[in-house]
């Protein structure tokens, strides 16, 4: 088990920069998920840990060593990647211990070893097979089961549910979490799905474009979002925006309705542009508030969702984007067509500075 | 190759006949290949049977031996030398090109500058025609004229005798045949090793695998289906190699050449003991076809990527 320690990290393609000066501290023991859009450069940066891509600038440290020019091998990690990768012509058993192999540990442990890592992913029946046989679900365990073996220091996986259903997918949602409690080891983990990084890590780094957007615990960051990257990424069905100013002791919409703040006015701010920010959940019905009209309504059994029209914007393209999402626990006998108001919790509400993004 | 897979379709068709019965309107159709099979493959084979067991020297009587043929076969030196011949000259031709061939597309495989030209030039003694080969190799060899023997002069080696000794003439027609079929052999791998994942490298580096581990427990193992492919083909082509030994030496010097396709030659065409060729041919038939399944039984048990690989 290992800290890891990335310290303004940069990755270029020639004058195309990838990673442009990044740095996470993990904990010994920690499991940490790098989450992003596609192209953010997580899987970049968990490459460069892995030893994979060269470094353009920075260091990373494993237990206080910078290795930045360490082979692969040498670094003491293992890799779970995204399609497997695993030894198409050998065995589950020869795939799992082929590292050790390679040391030239002795056979006595290597088997002690492999039965060890195939008792805690219940592979013990496959391991005569060849990857070939088995089913996606089967393969991800036999990936996971190749780094258990290696008992390394680090754990890295590179999205390794997304080529499984979604069913398969939470049910290895919870094994690799199990896992993670079980052995303590140091893991990184890269996904674009939040809800995976919301169930699994202990803390979240939130990338975009090559930078980190924030880091923190899942709630936290749910809670405390540090800007409208983050306030939107985190959370599904996504956070609304609603454009307007501050005005007075609450917020006014472009269109003129009143939204309130909660006491919560940031100071000298009369009249200043910001975009408030509201879940989806947070929003109850209300005498007073934003009127709209109801375009889809999808119930999901536990809870309803709802797509809402604001009166005054047109069903176009363009308007698209000022749509609101509302989820409510309860079910509705609302049709499209029937205008609604509705009104978020102050408490529960985020403003941002429109240019920035950043919260105020 | 149609011999090496026709038990797999004659399979195949049967348990289709047994669930889809052909209605006999459908049979004109299946006549033209009928017809074309019984008489360019089926009759010739059968006919050949026929003549090993007689004794026919054209403008002579025929006569009924029955097994004769074959019991003379048993006891005939040049016939055992030559056998002797094929084997030897068959081995080396398919080892050759394909330690060479590997190492090509190993190469080739790489981020070479002007790769693709290259490759062309590489491939091109495949494209040639055998006896212009040939032609070129007889004069390049050529003890006192030919330019093999000058290079090595100037190396301070030589001269050789190349093809006109006994005890180096099949290596010399091996490395025609090595020169002319090593492009195939690397079109095969190259093939293979562009169809290889390139995942497990990545985590075979991170397994802590050198370079060449990764050759020696990955790739290997992984292009062995491929290199088996090319086993098969070369085996075949370099026991049946006719035209460049003919053009190069005739068999010789004396008959040190002499290969079971060469001599089958003469005794049918230069002696015209018609029956007793049909019995070479007979034999050496027989024998390409249990190397080709010993070959197809290796090729399938080396094919990680289908069947159920027990």
């Amino acid at each position: 088990m290992a800290s890891v320690s990335i310290r303004n990290v940069r990755k270029s393609y020639g004058p195309v920069e990838i990673i442009k000066g990044v740095s996470i501290d993990i904990q010994d023991g920690e499991f940490v998920i790098l989450v992003g859009p596609s192209g953010c450069g997580k899987s970049t940066l968990l490459r460069m840990i892995a030893g994979l891509e060269e470094i353009s600038g920075g260091t990373v440290a494993i237990d206080d060593r910078v290795v930045n020019d360490m082979p692969p091998k040498d670094r003491d990690i293992a890799m779970v990647f995204q399609n497997y990768a695993l030894y198409p012509h050998m065995t589950i058993a020869d795939n799992m211990s082929f590292a050790l192999r390679l040391k030239n540990t002795a056979k006595s442990e290597i088997t002690a070893k492999v039965e060890r890592a195939a008792g805690i992913l219940g592979l013990g029946p496959l391991l005569d097979r060849f990857p070939r046989q088995l089913s996606g679900g089967q393969r991800q365990r036999v990936a996971m089961g190749r780094a258990i073996v290696r008992d390394p220091k680090v754990f890295l996986f590179d999205e390794p549910l997304s080529n499984l259903d979604a069913k398969l997918r939470v049910q290895m949602r919870t094994e690799i979490k199990e896992m993670h409690q079980r052995l303590k080891t140091t893991t990184v983990y890269v996904t674009h799905d939040q809800i995976e990084a919301m169930t699994m890590a202990d803390k979240i780094v939130v990338m975009h474009d090559g930078i980190i957007e924030q880091i923190g615990a899942p709630l936290d960051l749910y809670d405390h979002p540090a800007n409208m990257f983050v306030a939107g990424f985190i959370g599904s069905p996504a956070m609304n925006f609603i454009p307007g100013s501050i005005g007075g002791d609450g917020f006014t919409t472009e269109d003129g309705s009143r939204l309130p703040l909660g006491g919560r006015v940031p100071a000298a701010s009369d009249g200043r542009p910001a975009v408030y920010g509201v879940r989806p959940e947070h929003f109850r019905l209300a005498d007073e508030g934003l009127a709209a009209e109801v375009v889809v309504v999808e119930p999901t059994g536990s809870e309803t969702q709802m797509v809402l029209r604001p009166l005054g914007t047109k069903a176009g393209r363009e308007d698209r984007k000022r749509e609101l999402t509302w989820v409510l626990r309860e079910r509705t006998g609302a049709r499209p067509g029937e205008v609604v108001r509705i009104a978020p919790d102050p408490a529960l509400a985020h403003l941002f500075n429109p240019d920035t993004g950043l919260r105020l | 190759m149609s011999i090496l897979t026709s038990s797999d379709r004659v399979a195949g068709a049967a348990s289709v006949g047994r669930t889809k019965r052909l209605r006999p309107s459908y049979w004109p159709f299946v006549v033209p290949a009928l017809v074309v099979v019984v008489g360019v493959i089926v009759f010739p084979w059968v006919f050949t049977l026929w003549m090993s067991a007689m004794e026919w020297r054209i403008g002579e009587e025929q006569r009924f031996v029955g097994l004769q043929n074959y019991v003379r076969l048993a006891t005939d030196v040049r016939f055992l030398e030559a056998m002797g011949h094929t084997l030897v000259y068959t081995a080396l031709s398919v080892v050759a090109p394909l330690v060479l061939g590997t190492a090509a597309a190993l190469a080739f495989n790489t981020k070479l500058p002007a790769r693709g030209l290259l490759r062309g030039i590489f491939v091109m003694p495949m494209m040639a025609t055998p006896v212009a080969i040939a032609l070129v190799w007889t004069m390049m060899f050529h003890p006192q004229l030919g330019v093999l023997n000058y290079l090595l002069s100037l190396v301070g080696i030589g001269p050789l005798q190349w093809v006109y000794h006994p005890s180096t003439v099949i290596l010399s027609l091996v490395l025609v045949e090595t020169w002319q079929w090593t492009p195939l052999v690397m079109l095969i791998v190259l093939g293979g090793l562009a169809s290889l994942p390139t995942e497990p490298y990545e985590s075979a580096q991170i397994d802590g695998a050198t370079a060449w581990q990764r050759f020696r427990y990955l790739t290997l193992p992984m292009i062995k289906p491929f290199l088996m492919v090319a086993v098969i083909i070369r085996s075949i082509d370099a026991l049946k190699s006719f035209d460049i030994l003919y053009t190069i030496t005739q068999g010789g010097p004396g008959t040190a050449s002499e290969t079971i396709n060469l001599y089958l030659y003469s005794v049918a065409f230069t002696y015209y003991d018609i029956g007793y060729g049909s019995a070479i041919a007979v034999v050496f038939f027989v024998l390409i076809i249990l190397l080709s399944l010993v070959l197809l039984h290796l090729r399938q048990r080396s094919a990680w990527n289908s069947g159920d690989g027990k």
